[in-house]
């Protein structure tokens, strides 16, 4: 097994582990990896070993990644999963909540986040960038004014890696819509016949989807234009479905299906799947793929065996990025695993509002 | 008999497409029927078939009976034990006495629903009902359907329920045994399913009905509300949450054997589901036993329920609710940090879940119990300040004379129904439905005054 005497060397293995997979899709040695990290986040993590004495799950029993012990994403609300000192927790990852208590937390520091930049920056190059050279609308704050937001550093961080194209950040720190700044923005790419790519939660492409509709406005914007959204409703707009929402884009916007991506991702996690590839014809139903580095597994709910392929349960996650807190997590969404993605299904969260959104909004 | 032998509401029929103008056919042909028999007859005659009703149902030979306990889980929601029991304590309870209980708790004379009866004040009265009731049936318990059901043969009224999607078979059940005692009673009330939100057929429904009965969420009523003509009278039920409480010298005066099964008598009770089981469990500290202890005990009690009476299946989103929230309180466990988790192994059968926050918390239903320690109802009142307009029962494990005197301050707080833990889903007949009159709100009176 791997041994890693630091969080800067275990990082640093994982860099390599992705540089390795943008070659080679098939890089072996995520088994040995993971459980590499798993002995370093048991040692250096406490709450996280605290549970894996309690299950009796540890590095000297564990020799299969499936069997590193989760934790559910829930419990970032409460306890300090991290392996960093707290001197070094510099940046703030908070899921969306009304309260402070209600709110996820996972801490980085500047080795684990610019692990984080690497890893989303590979997997959205992947499916986000073709030979298209879009302009970039982000319905998002800049990262100065939603410093806690997961999606706010993933953005500015693909705008600095895009910094030769033409970008516009069009939402406040409350993710407030600035209307008249989108609508200009995209009457000048439509005049200039330069492409857009949109990116934002799926509320805020309600809300500018809603606006284009009160004011009875249309783009056909130029071809190459590509949309990616992420995220839930959570009662800031009106629950729209996936294909719904897609169908409207297409309709307002000029945006073909076949250009418009979902997301999947959270504040717990460093790394994100998408449901397809720009340009591409992607399969129906969209599947969902993580990177190499990053696993998916759907468990029964009742035994947490995993379940075979086509069968609903629970989606955990192994995620390698994730060196820096815990690198197993179960998330609250319910999905079925396929032969190529997982299919999500759902919020395993009972409760009132039955029917909510299909996504989570951790990720904002 | 089979369930496919059953065939004379239109929730009969399946894949018999439904629209509005036969939606609207079937309130005439009710109206009708009600007006040739239900609108007729007295109470006499509507109790003892109701009791009639009620004592085929609770016979274990009554072929309706066994196919509700012979179906899948699925489709009633249940499995078979805690169906049965649920059954048998919603039947025990149509007795003739109580039935004209109930009427002379809301009339003072049950005959002032056939003829002018006399009020202190010296004039007379009588009450009439809806000559059509539509029901948005609630998806999650079958009884309150059949009491409501009931209750609109007493009003005399036509009766039209509309089922959410696959949820009719109890519901159709309960009709044909109103049809095999008495064709006449069947006769006034249709069954259909759709799924909620089908506003063409809803809006038929609505404008045929005199009156609407609904039970769903806060959302769902509202929603409803707003889509009712002017003049139509919705009586809207909507989602409640009870806790237990188990008061410090309870031990000493019941056992504490006896509070533990009584607490599990009401986790085990349809499963949790319905408003009137509790979702958490205060246990006042500094007694005898204490609140984690009794948490887990409780388990163990549970897990003893789980062999005579069990669980049974659940949907992946439910149990997926479950092994959420056992996960998160897994890893608080295991660090200490004011929470102890008990659970069945392999399965979601059963969870307790200590947490000394006394916060009131939602549980995923189905077997999971919270327990939670509290100095004295004072503090309980004041951390539940924020869900008291949706509180429903208290269930209390105490003398009787102090079961008394808790009572008043709940009361004064707000509480609805107080009763004894062990008993929290099998209110009266004639209860109180979120401190509501059962029948006042469908009613009008006409008042004859005298020279």
């Amino acid at each position: 097994m791997t041994f890693f005497s630091s969080l800067d060397e275990a990082c640093n293995a994982v860099r390599t582990f992705i540089r390795r997979c943008e070659n080679e899709p098939l890089t072996s040695g995520f088994n040995e990896l993971a459980l590499g990290l798993f002995a370093f986040q048991f040692a250096h993590n406490t709450p996280y070993a605290n549970l894996c004495r309690e299950e009796k799950h540890t590095p000297e029993t564990i020799t299969d990644w499936r069997n590193i012990p989760t934790v559910p994403t829930r419990a970032f609300k409460s306890l300090s999963l991290t392996v960093l000192p707290e001197a070094e927790r510099e940046t703030v990852f908070r899921s969306s909540g009304t309260t402070r208590a209600d709110r996820s937390r996972h801490v980085h520091n500047r080795t684990t986040l610019a692990l984080y930049q690497a890893s989303l920056w590979s997997w959205f190059a992947a499916h986000l960038i073709d030979d298209s050279p879009n302009r970039l609308l982000f319905l998002v704050p800049e990262l100065g004014q939603a410093p806690e937001s997961s999606l706010a550093h993933m953005m500015d961080a693909v705008a600095k890696r895009l910094a030769k194209l033409d970008h516009c950040f069009a939402a406040d720190g409350q993710w407030r819509l600035d209307a008249v700044a989108i609508i200009d923005y995209l009457y000048d790419c439509a005049t200039q016949n330069e492409p857009v790519t949109i990116l934002g939660t799926a509320f805020s492409f309600v809300h500018l989807l809603d606006h284009l509709d009160d004011n009875a406005l249309e783009f056909q914007l130029p071809s190459g234009s590509a949309a990616m959204e992420t995220g839930g409703y959570k009662g800031r707009a009106r629950e729209v479905s996936k294909a719904g929402l897609h169908r409207s884009i297409t309709d307002r916007l000029g945006i073909p299906t076949r250009r418009i991506l979902s997301e999947y991702g959270m504040c717990e996690l460093s790394s994100q799947a998408y449901d397809g590839t720009v340009g591409q014809a992607n399969a129906s139903p969209r599947l969902f793929r993580f990177p190499p580095w990053a696993r998916a597994r759907v468990v029964s709910p009742e035994t947490m065996q995993e379940v075979a392929h086509g069968h609903a349960g629970l989606l955990q996650v192994t995620d390698l990025a994730n060196v820096g807190s815990v690198l197993s997590l179960q998330t609250e969404d319910l999905a079925k695993c396929h032969d190529d993605g997982f299919e999500l299904l759902g919020r395993a969260v009972l409760g009132e509002s039955r029917g909510c959104s299909l996504m989570n909004l951790n990720h904002v | 008999m089979s369930e496919s032998s059953l065939d004379y509401f239109l929730a009969d029929k399946p894949g018999a497409e439904l629209t509005s103008s036969l939606v609207a056919e079937a309130c005439q042909t009710l109206r009708h029927n009600r007006d040739d028999y239900l609108a007729q007859i007295g109470n006499e005659p509507i109790i003892a078939k109701l009791t009639e009703v009620a004592a085929l149902w609770r016979s274990s030979d009554y072929e309706l009976r066994k196919i509700a306990l012979a179906a899948s889980p699925e489709e009633t929601g249940f499995p078979p034990e805690v169906l049965a029991a649920g059954l048998d304590a919603c039947f025990e309870d149509w007795t003739q006495e109580k039935f004209f209980m109930l009427l002379a708790q809301e009339f003072g004379d049950a005959t002032r629903l056939q003829s002018f009866a006399s009020e202190p004040n010296q004039t007379l009265s009588m009450v009439h009902g809806p000559q059509l009731i539509a029901h948005i049936a609630p998806g999650n318990l079958p009884v309150p359907l059949f009491q409501s059901i009931a209750f609109g043969l007493l009003l005399r009224s036509a009766q039209f329920v509309k089922c959410a999607s696959a949820k009719s078979l109890l519901p159709r059940l309960f009709g044909h045994s109103l049809h095999t005692v008495e064709p006449g009673l069947a006769a006034s009330l249709e069954i259909a399913e759709w799924k909620g939100g089908s506003v063409p057929l809803e809006s038929a429904l609505f404008a045929e009905a005199d009156c609407v009965v609904a039970s769903g969420s806060d959302e769902a009523i509202l929603a409803t509300h707003q889509r009712l003509p002017f003049a139509k009278r919705l009586v809207g039920y909507g989602h409640r949450v009870s806790f237990g409480y188990v008061e410090k010298l309870a031990c000493e005066v019941m056992g504490t054997k006896a509070i533990l099964a009584r607490a599990a008598d009401d986790v085990i009770a349809w499963n949790q589901h319905g408003c009137l089981s509790p979702q958490v469990i205060y246990v006042e500290q500094f007694a005898s036993l204490k609140p984690d202890r009794f948490a887990e005990m409780l388990a163990e009690e549970l897990v003893a329920r789980n062999e005579t009476m069990p669980r049974g299946p659940i949907s992946t989103k439910e149990a997926a609710a479950i092994s959420t929230a056992r996960r998160f309180y897994k890893i608080r466990s295991a660090n200490n940090v004011g929470a102890l988790l008990w659970e069945s192994e392999g399965s979601t059968d059963w969870t307790v879940v200590y947490e000394d926050e006394k916060q009131f918390q939602t549980s995923p239903l189905n077997r999971f119990i919270y327990v939670k320690p509290i100095e004295q109802l004072e503090e309980a009142l004041h951390v539940l300040e924020p869900i008291r307009e949706s509180v429903s029962t208290v269930g209390i494990a105490a003398s009787e004379a102090r079961i008394r005197e808790l009572a008043v301050p709940l009361a004064k707080w707000g509480v609805p129904r107080i009763c004894p833990l062990g008993q929290m889903q099998r209110p009266p007949l004639a209860w109180r439905h979120d401190g509501r009159p059962p029948l006042g709100e469908l009613i009008r009176w006409s008042a004859l005054e005298t020279a």
